[in-house]
């Protein structure tokens, strides 16, 4: 499939290095092209990926850090894109997870090719996307905001939720009911009315 | 009783046999007491704790004791206290939330007493030593069954036995399920008990059999009622529906074991937490169809008891409910619905549900499509069974009256829930009242029998202005999406759901059992459609029911009960004349048979626990006499389910024996065999070396400092098992404090994936860059969990999956976007918890320790106490949902009000002064839209 020519801000830069890595076969969504780079993956100005496979890291623990002290801190995010492909994977991680702390880069794992072909594609696209996503701000309509409201104490379900707002009409009689009118709710029993009257009495601060 | 402690005389509540045995061997060792369901479990506990009570000068601690069985145990010591007139008893102390103080903690430990604490307080104070395990007399460890390796409860007995050698030490359960599953379960758990012995007392025992099968048995009469023919549909349709989801779920979890998963263990109590065990480890990476299927196949259980536990009304209001709740949003397909509601099966469901309560027949002068509906209201066997055994029980008093014994001559009706008890005794309350309605006048001269006509015509009554309530209500929460999507969606479909006021015609219900005969009510894209009736038709059904003058006359529903002035009332009547309506409620059961002491119980559903208090009840009591009648529906889950569980209590009591009889064996070939990581965490354990107190010439032991709350999971007691030294405090900012520098936030995967959702992780993230040099994160999987996050489905994305304006919906992107927001927050991957202790280790070697007073520090605002800054989690999160409230005004609020309610009677203004206009109005408007009376 002949992908449209654009510039190279836009594509992967992949090092020759990299060629003959079934990582490269499903990179699909996204453009991306050789380049001479000290990392394996460029994936904007300030992101790189080094590529590291757990069976090759055992066979040559020193390669890693050889390629880590290349990169001469000229990235900002260097994500060392680890594939876990054995499984007595205990050692190695543990000692990666030191590495990261001192060599100062981020450990993404992955389980597969196509897990790795979809991290980088992820990496490329969101170069200059924003946080919303992460940050919690979804607008969603009234109906799901109340039912996710209602069922925040554990146990209480989703029809819960409409039975009791039906019950009472609006969410404000039913903060304010007595246990025993809940009670009479239909799939209500005591464990849930318990919960939710204490929950809606429950003071926000720890006292002391 | 006699008593058997030398230095203090007590009086002993322990009239059998068996008991009197169990206590003896309890007082003179360590031991772990599996006894069967109804034998008395509480009753022994707070004997024993009672013995050690009065003799003074103790300290014991109860862990793991539920919020009910505290008060029990306290009721329980105090009455002991009372009957033997110990002067040293002090009863119990329940230790149980962060109200105390921890000074007056420190007090109240010095004092000594019986002391019941929650474990995360607990294992806090014996930590921070301000309980010194020296001090402790012993331990009584609860539900036994519950305590894995890896749990609080282990962790509380491991570091009691690091330092106290000599105090008792003794385990209960009452549930022999849990020790049977898994490789020699009994001696892992012993493992983790520190116990070396077992007390197995099934119900098969020779002393407890002999206690309670001698001369005093009770009469028991069983009673076996056939289901109506619609009960009978509706459960085979159930059992469809259950089956065809079971089906759908081995489909779409290729690759899982699941060879149990039958129609046959879907009727076992348990079924659910079987599937959510064995899917558990897969858990973040299954689809979201295989989450609704699961919570399906809860519903369909739940409505499995429902339709032989509720009356045909409300079982149709409880379907109402669940359709409405399970409804799709318009104008989604049918891949993201609930596969059940797709079948025959679940139409059979609502259709015979509905025949039950009232039918329609085509009207003679027909012109219009209008059909009548009249009342059905079939009634539930049992109750008729429950009345003609009432009238059987008076016959009986009066024309052989029995001798004069004991017991008070209550009638006990026992049943499953409170709901129960409800319908049972508004259907006694109303069985002898008549409906006359004008036809029948004339046929009522004929003798009287009970029947529930009068409370099923109130309770269709209530039931239809239910409807008209709910249809507004649906209405309201659901056409906003509608109007939302109309746009987008093909209107065909979008006009599928939940459009009760749209023209009639295209509203059609069409009922399945009447003459029209066409095809089944289904919407546009295939599931059961939700039916309104026409305005006319329920008014002549209203009409046919309305309120008729006898009716007019009898008192209203009466919904709370004044439980306040309960003792008034209790005396008005002679204990002879009542009948008492009461619900199954564990060991409670056997206070209530004490204090009612009935001639005759009735068991409205069968329990096979209360069948043993019966039993034990009527051994300890030469001089009352009972008769039991036992009541089931022949041939239904009810019948099965019981069964079932008791088969499998007496299985896993077998099996239990069996290995005990083997486990000497186990325990000296103890470290053999396969490696298994938790018993080589054991292993490790050397309880010679006492917490921490490394003997290594390093100058300081090396230490981590603990949030409070994170010890709800198990690694501080594992990274306490690498003897390091856990410093609990309680923290603002991170989990675990390693070094000066280094911060660390654990998050399981479904951690994870909810404090992405709801962006938690994002500020946290923020607010430990501001504090610390090197944060991480540490993503933890479960042990036995799949370490993978891959899931099932393929992955190989189509360019929209990559798309950066799209919502990004799964974890990978969320990582993504995490990491490129903070390029320095480093993530540590471990596969489990006893791997996570590894990787601290490691990363604190060489790395300064921890400060914990500027770790608590870190994070609290200057100006306030830290007190002040310790929030409970749940309101938060309640509140946190509520629209207009960001995590920056959420601080006002809580600071200004006390608890959800306060915010919700809040007015506009008030909320102004907090959170500003625009946020006050919309959290003004979340809790006061009337949803009932919508006039748009």
């Amino acid at each position: 499939q002949a992908l449209p020519q654009r510039s190279s801000g836009s594509s992967i830069l992949v090092s020759p290095r990299q060629k003959g890595n079934p990582v490269l076969a499903s990179l699909r969504s996204v453009a991306w092209e050789y380049s001479d780079i000290p990392a394996d993956y460029g994936l904007g100005l300030t992101t790189c990926a080094l590529f590291l496979s757990l069976k090759y890291h055992r066979l040559h623990p020193e390669y890693i850090y050889t390629r880590i002290r290349n990169l001469q801190g000229k990235y900002n995010l260097r994500i060392l894109l680890t594939m876990v492909d054995i499984p007595n994977h205990e050692d190695s991680l543990r000692e990666l997870s030191k590495t990261s702390l001192i060599n100062n880069v981020t450990i993404i794992l992955c389980w597969s090719a196509a897990e790795a072909a979809r991290y980088l594609e992820l990496y490329k696209s969101y170069e200059h996307a924003n946080f919303s996503a992460i940050k919690g701000q979804q607008a969603t309509s009234y109906a799901e905001k109340l039912v996710e409201f209602v069922t925040v104490p554990r146990g209480i379900n989703k029809a819960d939720a409409i039975t009791l707002v039906s019950a009472f009409g609006s969410l404000k009689n039913a903060v304010n009911a007595d246990p025993e009118q809940v009670a009479v709710i239909n799939g209500w029993g005591e464990k849930k009315v318990k919960r939710w009257c204490s929950v809606v009495e429950e003071p926000f601060r720890v006292q002391h | 009783m006699s008593a058997n402690n030398a230095l203090q005389p007590v009086k002993l509540s322990l009239p059998l046999e068996y008991q009197q045995h169990l206590f003896q061997e309890l007082r003179a060792e360590d031991e772990l007491v599996v006894i069967a369901k109804g034998l008395g479990l509480m009753r022994l506990v707070t004997n024993l704790l009672h013995s050690y009570d009065a003799a003074g000068n103790n300290l014991i601690i109860v862990v793991g004791a539920e919020e009910r069985e505290n008060a029990w145990i306290g009721e329980a010591l105090a009455e002991s206290a009372a009957v033997s007139m110990a002067p040293k008893a002090r009863g119990l102390t329940v230790v149980n939330t962060d109200f105390t103080s921890v000074a007056a903690r420190e007090k109240m430990y010095a004092k000594g007493g019986i002391y019941s604490i929650t474990s995360r307080i607990l294992v806090v104070d014996l930590l921070t030593s301000l309980l010194d395990p020296d001090t402790i007399t012993g331990l009584i460890v609860l539900h036994a069954d519950k305590v894995i390796a890896t749990s609080l409860e282990a962790f509380i007995i491991r570091v009691y036995r690091q330092k106290n050698k000599n105090g008792f030490l003794k385990a209960f359960s009452d549930n022999p399920d849990p020790f049977t599953v898994g490789f020699s379960p009994l001696a892992t758990m012993m493992r983790n008990l520190f116990l070396r012995k077992t007390s197995l007392w099934p119900r098969f025992h020779m002393t407890v059999a002999s206690s309670l099968e001698g001369k005093k048995k009770a009469e028991v009469i069983e009673l076996e009622i056939p289901m109506t023919d619609a009960m009978r549909d509706i459960q085979t349709a159930i059992m469809e529906c259950v089956e065809v989801s079971i089906h759908e779920l081995k489909k779409g979890n290729s690759g899982l074991e699941m060879d149990d998963w039958n129609l046959d263990s879907a009727l076992l109590k348990n079924f659910d937490v079987m599937v959510r065990r064995q899917l558990d480890p897969n858990w973040h990476r299954v689809s979201w169809k295989t989450k609704q299927i699961v919570s399906d196949l809860t519903v369909l259980r739940g409505l499995l008891h429902s339709v032989l536990a509720l009356d045909c009304v409300s079982f149709l209001q409880h379907l109402d409910t669940i359709h409405a709740a399970h409804s799709p949003q318009p104008g989604s397909t049918r891949q993201t619905q609930s596969p059940w509601l797709f079948l025959d099966a679940a139409h059979t469901i609502f259709e015979t549900a509905k025949r039950r309560v009232y039918a329609s027949n085509a009207k003679a002068n027909a012109k219009s499509s209008i059909d009548s509906l009249r009342p059905v209201l079939e009634e539930q066997p049992k109750w008729a069974l429950l009345a003609e055994i009432l009238e059987e029980i008076d016959r009986d008093l009066y024309f052989e009256p029995p001798m004069r014994d004991d017991s008070n001559g209550t009638i006990l009706i026992m049943c499953a829930d409170e709901a129960t008890t409800r319908q049972l005794r508004d259907y006694l309350q109303m069985m002898h009242v008549e409906p006359k309605t004008e036809h029948d006048t004339k046929q009522s001269k004929e003798a009287h029998k009970p029947s529930a006509a009068f409370m099923m015509r109130r309770r269709l009554r209530n039931y239809l202005n239910w409807k008209r309530e709910f249809a507004q209500v649906s209405n309201a929460l659901f056409t906003e999406n509608q109007k939302a999507l109309e746009g987008a969606v093909d209107p065909r479909i979008a006009q599928g759901s939940y459009k009760g006021k749209a023209p009639a015609n295209k509203r059609r219900r069409v009922r399945g059992g009447g003459a029209a005969g066409a095809a089944p009510g289904r919407a546009a894209n295939g599931s059961v459609a939700q039916y309104f009736e026409k305005p006319n038709e329920v008014a002549d059904l209203m009409d046919e029911i309305r309120i008729t003058g006898e009716e007019a006359n009898q008192k209203a529903d009466i919904i709370a009960d004044p439980l306040e002035d309960m003792d008034d009332y209790f005396e008005l009547y002679e204990m002879q004349d009542l009948v008492v309506v009461h619900a199954y409620d564990g060991d409670q059961d056997e206070h209530v048979l004490e204090e009612v002491k009935p001639r005759y119980i009735i068991m409205y559903e069968p329990d096979a626990a209360f069948i043993r208090r019966i039993e034990v009840y009527r051994s300890s009591h030469n001089d009352r006499n009972v008769r039991v009648y036992f009541m089931f529906y022949g041939q239904s889950v009810e019948e099965q389910r019981y069964l079932a569980t008791v088969r499998r209590e007496k299985d896993s009591f077998t099996k239990l024996i069996k290995e005990r009889a083997s486990m000497s064996v186990v325990m000296t070939t103890e470290f053999q065999g396969v490696e298994d990581p938790q018993e080589a965490f054991l292993r490790t354990v050397n309880t010679r070396i006492a917490g921490g107190g490394r003997l290594a010439a390093t100058a300081e032991p090396p230490r981590v400092v603990v949030d409070v709350r994170e010890f709800r999971s198990s690694l501080p007691s594992l990274l306490h098992g690498r003897s390091m030294i856990i410093v609990p405090c309680m923290l603002t900012v991170g989990d675990y404090i390693l070094s000066p520098t280094i911060c660390v936030e654990r998050k399981s995967v479904s951690d994870l994936i909810g404090s992405f959702k709801d962006g938690r992780l994002y500020s946290q993230a923020e607010t430990m860059f501001q504090h610390y040099k090197n944060p991480m994160l540490l993503i933890e999987f479960d042990q036995n969990k799949s370490f993978t996050l891959e899931p099932f489905a393929d992955l190989s994305g189509s360019l929209k999956s990559v798309n950066p304006n799209e919502v990004p919906s799964d974890l990978q992107s969320k990582i993504v976007l995490l990491t490129l927001a903070f390029p320095r927050l480093r993530i540590i991957w471990s596969s489990s918890p006893y791997q996570t202790a590894e990787i601290f280790e490691a990363l604190k070697t060489q790395q300064e320790e921890p400060d914990p007073v500027a770790a608590v520090r870190a994070g609290l605002d200057k100006d306030m106490k830290a007190e002040d800054q310790v929030f409970n989690l749940e309101p938060h999160e309640m509140l946190g949902v509520v629209p207009g409230v960001t995590p920056k005004n959420l601080k006002n609020l809580t600071l200004k009000a006390e608890n959800v309610r306060e915010v919700a009677n809040m007015t506009v203004d008030e909320l102004q002064l907090l959170i500003g206009t625009e946020a006050a109005r919309q959290v003004y408007g979340f809790f006061n839209r009337n949803l009932i009376d919508l006039d748009d």
